[in-house]
């Protein structure tokens, strides 16, 4: 589990804010600081989707490349880098997946996230207290939908295509899929408050 | 689609598996800034954030920082070892300049033992030599300057084994400036080397080498490079001829 790096990170000396602000006004040091605080997670995340430390690297390099060349669009007065890093991270991990193994692109949320909506994300939710219930919250789930929300979230696999790897129906993979969405909804309800 | 209708499919949208049709209108309401959808969809997003947080941990290699920043353009220093490897060239540096110094005292102390030896040697040579003179069985010895202030000595002659001066009462010659001691014979005066004395007036010179018939030793004060003939009044003449015969 990340969670406690995510923590570390995110309550840093620093907070994202300024961090973020810095990159805007083209600091290098503010991107060295960014790598300290997300590098690890941030290849964590790519390698858990790719399998290969080799190839991670290079996607870890270019998800920070793509923030450092896209901070402008970054409210930083609201924002929190990291969510929109990861996010960036998965979707560079989940796009070399998809281009090796020959599947069309065909998720729109994996289009490039754009960083103004990922404003203020973690300040309610990154806490040690929350980090637990997240992991209880994966844990909770069947063995059925942990395996469906993992094919969804670190390998980009569509219901239909969850489906067809898993051998079960269509219909049976949507419901695995809404009943643990909703359950991860439920169980974290009051780490992502409403 | 209205906001509630969407509300069950934010979470699907913010993982990527939500159907064209909620895909599309989720997206409307985001370009429109539809602030239900918009909350809907950052909180779904917090959820996809902490779950990327629950991948195994793993760690990049070291030289992934530098790379990341050498592509925006920032040289980066290894500061972990900087402060070893300057720490290690103060040392070396140090060890350089406190050895190189040692060295040198003792290439000095050595030079200056070997000029001492050597000194020594030339002293214990010229020693041996007027030894030799002195207890040459030609040799003869011709007091001069007695009861005078002025220079004062013997002249030791041997004609198998040269000359040997012993003065007292010469001044240190002026700068620039040595004395000279000359043999005379016929009255032609030869030069028999150049020498200097001491700061309490004494002296010492040999000239080896056979003496045949010499009639006078003499001693001028002459420029330090010497001269082939006397350029001044001898300061002392001792007449050695009949002695020595």
């Amino acid at each position: 589990m990340m969670l406690l790096p995510i923590l570390m990170a995110v309550y840093a000396a620093e907070d994202d804010t300024s961090l973020a602000a810095r990159m805007q006004r083209r600091d290098p040091q503010a991107l060295a600081e960014l790598y300290d605080r997300y590098g690890r997670v941030t290849f964590s995340l790519i390698v858990r989707v790719v399998r290969d430390a080799g190839i991670a690297e290079d996607l870890v390099q270019e998800t920070f490349l793509r923030v450092w060349n896209r901070v402008h669009g970054f409210d930083a007065q609201k924002g929190s880098l990291g969510p929109w890093l990861l996010a960036v991270a998965r979707n560079r991990a989940i796009d070399y997946l998809r281009t090796a193994g020959g599947r069309d692109r065909q998720l729109r949320e994996f289009e490039e996230p754009e960083p103004a909506r990922y404003c203020d994300m973690e300040k309610d939710i990154l806490s040690s207290d929350n980090a637990r219930r997240v992991k209880s919250a994966v844990e909770k789930l069947s063995s059925e939908q942990r395996q469906v929300i993992e094919l969804a979230y670190f390998e980009g696999l569509s219901q239909a295509e969850m489906a067809e790897r898993m051998g079960q129906p269509l219909g049976t993979v949507k419901t695995w899929v809404r009943a643990a969405l909703k359950n991860l909804r439920e169980e974290l309800g009051a780490v992502v408050p409403a | 689609m209205n906001c509630i209708e969407l509300r069950e499919h934010y979470e699907l949208y913010a993982i990527g598996v939500a159907d064209e049709l909620e895909r599309s209108e989720i997206r409307a309401h985001l370009n429109r800034e539809c602030e239900v959808c918009m909350q809907g969809i950052k909180r779904a997003r917090e959820v996809m954030a902490l779950l990327g947080g629950t991948a195994p941990p793993a760690a990049p290699s070291a030289g992934l920082r530098r790379r990341i920043l050498a592509s925006v353009g920032v040289e980066q220093h290894r500061f972990g070892w900087a402060p070893f490897l300057a720490a290690a060239l103060a040392l070396a540096l140090f060890a350089a300049v406190y050895f190189g110094g040692r060295e040198r005292d003792l290439a000095n102390e050595l030079a200056r033992v070997r000029e001492q030896n050597s000194q020594q040697t030339i002293e214990l040579t010229a020693v041996n030599q007027a030894f030799a003179i002195l207890t040459g069985a030609d040799t003869t010895v011709t007091t001069f300057g007695d009861g005078q202030a002025q220079p004062k000595g013997k002249v030791f002659v041997s004609r198998s084994q040269g000359v040997l001066l012993i003065a007292g009462n010469l001044q240190p010659a002026p700068s620039g400036k040595a004395y000279e001691m000359w043999i005379v014979k016929d009255g032609k005066a030869k030069a028999a080397g150049m020498f200097q004395s001491a700061p309490d007036g004494s002296a010492m010179h040999i000239q080896r080498g056979t003496v045949e018939n010499a009639d006078a030793v003499a001693v001028t004060l002459e420029n330090e490079a010497g001269a082939d003939q006397p350029t001044s009044t001898p300061l002392f003449a001792a007449r050695i001829r009949a002695l020595a015969q």
